[in-house]
């Protein structure tokens, strides 16, 4: 692994030893994130300067993401990139520069120091293996991963791996006017102050995916004191239900027609651009596919299978819409990554310091209708959070064995499909990991949108090997 | 390697299924590809070519100007008056530890080129209301951008840009909160279409009769006895006087008080100073208040302190230790520590001006370790006596200085969103130009978009009709004015009409003096703004604002030009009175219902920096049902009504806190 850390130093203004109060953050540190801890409080801002970060691809959402991760001042970023810097990098990505000599130099190389130089407390560590050659153990020594511009293959793999390991996992992904967040926290509890209202608060579910799990006076001895601590916990699905046809819009949208039609229709284009490039390899872009009539039939097909599948109606995608949405695929725009960097940055950080409500599960957004809606897709049927046990890790590590071994990149497809539909040829080398392949199966066959009568066995069946999973 | 290897995005030719008609070879990627891709090339060329005004480069300055220049706008001007501080390098991301104390407005720039050196930027540090910056050179500009933090300066460039005609794109962001609106003249709201709220002041007796929460004793320590001992003269700007006549008698008894308190001034410097302040703030006047038992029905009375009972409970305290810890919420003996302290401390910069034979005047300044030292301590005893929460003083540098919590990802995204906005702009799509507001922590958006609102006809900014005119301000008077523009150019002809700027009327029909003065005399500059309001009661024009322009060349034989010939000059009549408008929630109300939801209101207009600011009461109607936890005028109806004696103070952490503006 080719890893390397930039000047990680504990400097100060003076450049004296800081000096630590009883809270672990000193008086320098108070002084430079002051208007951040007024807002999150000091509590949130010790949880913030002790996580781990890992970064997958560093394009312009990264390049945001990195930024507002590395001001708010976490413990360390692991920049992970193994492409190198292009021509067309520069248009969006502020911590590149030719006069710097970056073109051509590896892209989280090329993008460190300037990084680095944000915020000299933060631990910036370059990472420049291709992440699909990475072992599932890698993801665990992270507290959030956050994935950004790959195909939904790659996104899957990584995704199993940050389930196996119980990490929180991102993914997003920028095409020119759109994009998309997503989050997979598996189980996230955070605590919500709030004035007690004249009700009693009641433990139970919210939500489909969120409940209510303690209440507690916030100060137990000052009877006058109106304030109590709710403790909420959300549930998540994998990337793999989210993604596809297996998860359904919430059922508030779905019977209310106005709310149908005011879903945005990117949605279902993303969902098609997932499918599209991991039935071809290739995303529909450049001038070959754009010229392509079969290849664009295909993908106008896909849009409105997907939209089809999502139950909103046909005239919500109209041709202008997938245009334009086909016109933007592959490129990135600053404006663009700066909101969805800026949303998704402010989630991990509200996340980390667990006293805000957070994503669930899915952004959308749009910058030609400024919006960012989101939506929670989830199976239908089924447990969720835990639950959701993931496929097995000796797919992935053989995979990453495989891909390592042949010290060759090809495309996605074989990864994908070693990991979709190679499962049967994985000898599981415990019993734990029969397991686990089951569920992958069950998953895999719910994402394949299965009859909601299997779902439910499915479902079923998922339950009562998570609770043995859980007791293994 | 291959440089395209591992970006999934970057097209294969092998599997793309059909037959391709020829092969098209790959285009030559460069820095401007993907703009040109997403935004297609005419509005791609149009960015490129536009000439823009970005004002401020603090929080939101620093990602838009970022935004700016990756995007290849192609001229970009900046302007900011202020230096950079340490507490900005945690969002103002252009900025590092070595640029503390240099020009906002220089470094940025220099930052910024790197991004993309196929764009011009101009800096300039200055303050945008310099007479240099005048409406014609704001009008070179294709957009204004306005990145600002306080009310005065987005009003004066809203103005400006009115008169100008160029397209505004205003943002402010305070907390998790954050919005963006279009504004062009005629088509869209201005910023000041809906009233804004002006900052808190206190009723008299709230402060200092009857706190009952620790922004009251705060403001008592700040603004009346740092003052009384060490200031100029009571703080009156934080003091609400329309209760006054309802309370007289208690109004002049505190009068005697605050008379008796100057008196201690004398004896700064001497060792009974300490005591004697204490015992007559936090004992003596106690006392008073306490025996007037009216006043303590409802209330639980104060308690007057023994000043030495607590210095002796105060004497084994480590001074030091105490003074450090800003997060502790000190005990009532550590308070007098730091009280004691901090007296001593300001005493001696009293004693050292008056012997360099000087005025020693101290003003609360939250920087000022001495002044906030005393605050809080004071404010804390204050609390004490009459049974309130104390607070550390982290807390109440915060309420004392009026500090609003800010973060790089609300700037980000808000500086994203001025970007796409003025892609709009640049296509002339106003009607797809949205007033964007930031939703956090929202089920179902994170950003709640609507239509640009119309402007409103009674805005006493853009419902007016404006125009300009040239003047020889050195030969031109009043009454040139009126006879050469208002009556023929501007058509008022018999009319009855007044003329006024900002000082007050320079002329109606029975206020005639001024007529024979020159504009000079009266103050009338280039970029001066006149407003001339109708004063017949029927049909009546709307007014007129007009904006003087020094003429540059000789005008002729008439000393004044209007812009437009008599025949171009329509001049609306202004609205019949509609009936009263549906009420709306008060701005007072926004506020609250903004801090009150852990910041889940989209209706708040924020800002990054060190003045609150406020939301138009007329976006709380437009939240969207569907958000369980958004806005709803039912709600901070509740909450307006909870809050006793019209102040508002909200701690929660994202809450802003509105008290008066220093």
């Amino acid at each position: 692994m080719t890893t390397t850390t930039t000047q990680a130093t504990e400097t100060n203004g003076s450049g004296q030893e800081a000096s630590h109060s009883a809270a672990g953050i000193s008086a320098d540190e108070i002084a430079l994130y002051d208007r951040q801890i007024r807002l999150w409080g000091m509590k949130a801002q010790e949880k913030i300067r002790s996580a781990n970060i890992l970064l997958i691809t560093m394009k312009a959402l990264a390049n945001e993401i990195a930024k507002n991760l590395v001001l708010a001042g976490i413990g360390s970023l692991t920049i992970n990139d193994h492409a190198v810097v292009s021509e067309a990098d520069l248009g969006a990505q502020f911590f590149l520069s030719a006069e710097d000599g970056h073109l051509g130099q590896n892209r989280a190389v090329a993008a460190s120091a300037s990084l680095q130089r944000l915020n000299p407390r933060v631990k910036v560590i370059v990472d420049t293996d291709d992440i699909r050659t990475k072992h599932s153990s890698f993801y665990s020594s992270f507290d959030v991963i956050i994935a950004t511009d790959l195909d939904a293959d790659t996104l899957n793999v990584i995704n199993t791996a940050t389930r196996i390991h119980g990490r929180k996992f991102y993914a997003a992904g920028s095409h020119g006017l759109y994009g998309f967040l997503f989050a997979d926290l598996i189980e996230h509890d955070f605590i919500i102050e709030r004035q007690r209202s004249n009700l009693s608060t009641t433990l139970g579910p919210e939500t489909k995916t969120r409940s209510i799990v303690s209440v507690a006076p916030k100060e137990p001895d000052n009877k006058d004191s109106h304030i109590e601590l709710v403790t909420k916990r959300e549930l998540y699905s994998t990337w793999l239900l989210a993604s596809s046809d297996a998860s359904h819009l919430p059922q508030d949208i779905l019977s209310s027609p106005r709310r149908k039609r005011a879903v945005t229709p990117i949605l279902s284009c993303l969902r098609a651009l997932w499918q599209f490039t991991s039935t071809f390899g290739v995303p529909p872009t450049g001038p070959e596919l754009l010229t392509n009539h079969t290849a664009l039939a295909a993908f106008t097909q896909m849009c409105s299978d997907k939209h089809k599948a999502l139950g909103l109606p046909a005239e919500t995608l109209r041709a202008e819409l997938l245009r334009s949405f086909l016109q933007n695929v592959g490129a990135e725009l600053a404006p663009v990554a700066a909101v969805l960097g800026g949303q998704l940055a402010q989630d991990v950080i509200n996340v980390l310091g667990q006293t805000q409500q957070p994503i669930q599960n899915f952004v959308v957004f749009s910058g030609e209708s400024m919006e960012a809606n989101v939506y929670a897709l989830h199976p239908r049927e089924g447990e969720l959070g835990r639950g959701l046990l993931p496929v097995t890790m000796g797919v992935i590590d053989a995979a990453a064995e495989v891909l390592e071994k042949e010290g060759q990149t090809t495309d996605l497809m074989g990864l994908g499909g070693q990991h979709l539909g190679g499962q049967q040829q994985q000898q599981p080398s415990s019993q734990m990991e029969g397991v686990e392949q089951q569920q992958q199966q069950q998953q895999q066959q719910q994402a394949n949108g299965v009859s909601t009568e299997q779902s439910t066995g499915a479902g079923q069946q998922q339950e009562q090997q998570g609770s043995g999973a859980g007791n293994a | 390697m291959d440089p395209t290897m591992g970006n999934p995005m970057v097209p294969m030719t092998a599997q793309i299924p059909g037959p391709v008609a020829q092969p098209i070879p790959l285009p030559v990627l460069t820095r401007d590809s993907y703009n040109s891709q997403s935004l297609g090339r005419s509005l791609n060329a149009n960015v490129k070519q536009a000439r823009v005004l970005m004002v401020g480069a603090g929080g939101i300055g620093c990602e838009l100007l970022k935004n700016l220049v990756l995007t290849g706008f192609g001229e970009v001007h900046v302007v900011d008056l202020d230096t950079i501080d340490l507490s900005n390098l945690n969002r103002q991301f252009l900025f590092r530890h070595e640029h503390i104390k240099k020009s906002k407005a220089l470094v940025a720039k220099e930052a910024a080129q790197k991004f993309n050196p196929a764009v011009k930027i101009v800096a300039h540090h200055a303050n945008i209301k310099d007479a240099q910056f005048n409406i014609e050179w704001l009008s070179s500009f294709r957009i204004v951008f306005n990145a600002l933090d306080n009310l005065e300066a987005r009003r004066h460039v809203n103005k400006m840009c009115l008169a100008a005609d160029v397209p505004l794109i205003e943002s402010g962001t305070t907390g998790f909160n954050g919005q963006v609106q279009v504004i062009k003249k005629g088509v869209t709201a201005c910023y000041d279409c809906a009233p804004k709220e002006t900052p808190k002041s206190f009723p008299v007796c709230t402060i200092r009769s009857t706190p009952s929460q620790p922004i009251h004793c705060i403001v008592w320590g700040k603004s009346y006895l740092l003052n009384e001992i060490f200031g100029a003269s009571e703080d009156e700007s934080a003091f609400d006087h329309t209760v006054d006549g309802d309370n007289a008698q208690e109004i002049e008894e505190l009068k005697r008080e605050s008379a008796a308190l100057r008196k201690i001034r004398n004896s700064v410097g001497t060792e009974e100073f300490a005591q004697m302040l204490f015992e007559k703030v936090f004992k003596t006047d106690i006392e008073r208040l306490r025996s007037m038992e009216d006043m303590w029905k409802t209330r639980k009375p104060p308690e007057p302190l023994n000043y030495q009972e607590l210095l002796d409970k105060a004497k084994s305290l480590d001074k030091e230790k105490v003074l450090k810890d800003a997060q502790k919420v000190w005990s009532l003996e550590e308070n007098l520590v730091v009280f004691n302290d901090s007296l001593e401390r300001l005493s001696k910069r009293v004693l050292e001006s008056k012997s360099a034979g000087e005025e020693s005047i101290i003003t609360f300044d939250k920087d000022d370790e001495d002044t906030l030292d005393f605050v809080a301590a004071s404010a804390n005893i204050r609390s004490a006596v009459f049974g309130i929460d104390r607070k550390s003083k982290f807390d109440i540098k915060q309420m004392a200085g009026n500090i609003i919590p800010a973060i790089a990802t609300t700037n980000a995204i808000v500086a994203g969103l001025c970007v796409l906005e003025a892609f709009k702009v640049l296509k002339g799509h106003y009607e797809q130009a949205k007033e964007v507001f930031l939703t956090p922590f929202a089920n179902a958006r994170m950003l709640a978009s609507d239509k640009s609102r119309e402007p409103n006809p009674d805005c006493p900014v853009c419902g007016v009709y404006q125009t300009r005119a040239y003047v020889d301000l050195e030969k031109a008077t009043l009454n040139d004015l009126v006879e050469h523009l208002i009556k023929t150019n501007l058509g008022y002809g018999e009319k009855d009409f007044a003329i006024s700027n900002e000082v007050g009327i320079l002329y109606d029909p029975d206020e005639t003096d001024n007529l024979d003065k020159k504009l000079s005399e009266l103050g009338i500059k280039s970029d001066s703004f006149l407003t001339i309001t109708d004063e017949d009661d029927e049909e009546p024009f709307v007014n007129v604002v007009i904006a003087i322009q020094e003429a540059k060349e000789p005008l002729g034989d008439k000393p004044v030009k209007g812009i437009l010939d008599p025949e171009d000059v329509k001049i609306p009549l202004k609205p019949k009175k509609q009936p009263q408008p549906e009420p709306v929630a008060t701005p007072t109300a926004a506020t609250n219902g903004a801090s009150t939801s852990n910041g889940q209101n989209g209706g708040v207009i924020n800002l990054d920096g060190d003045e609150p600011m406020t939301t138009p009461a007329k976006t709380l109607k437009r939240g969207h049902p569907e958000d369980a936890e958004g806005p709803s005028v039912k709600k901070i109806k509740a909450n307006d009504k909870a809050a006793d004696d019209d102040i508002v103070f909200i701690e929660d952490s994202a809450g802003a806190i509105v008290i008066d503006d220093d």
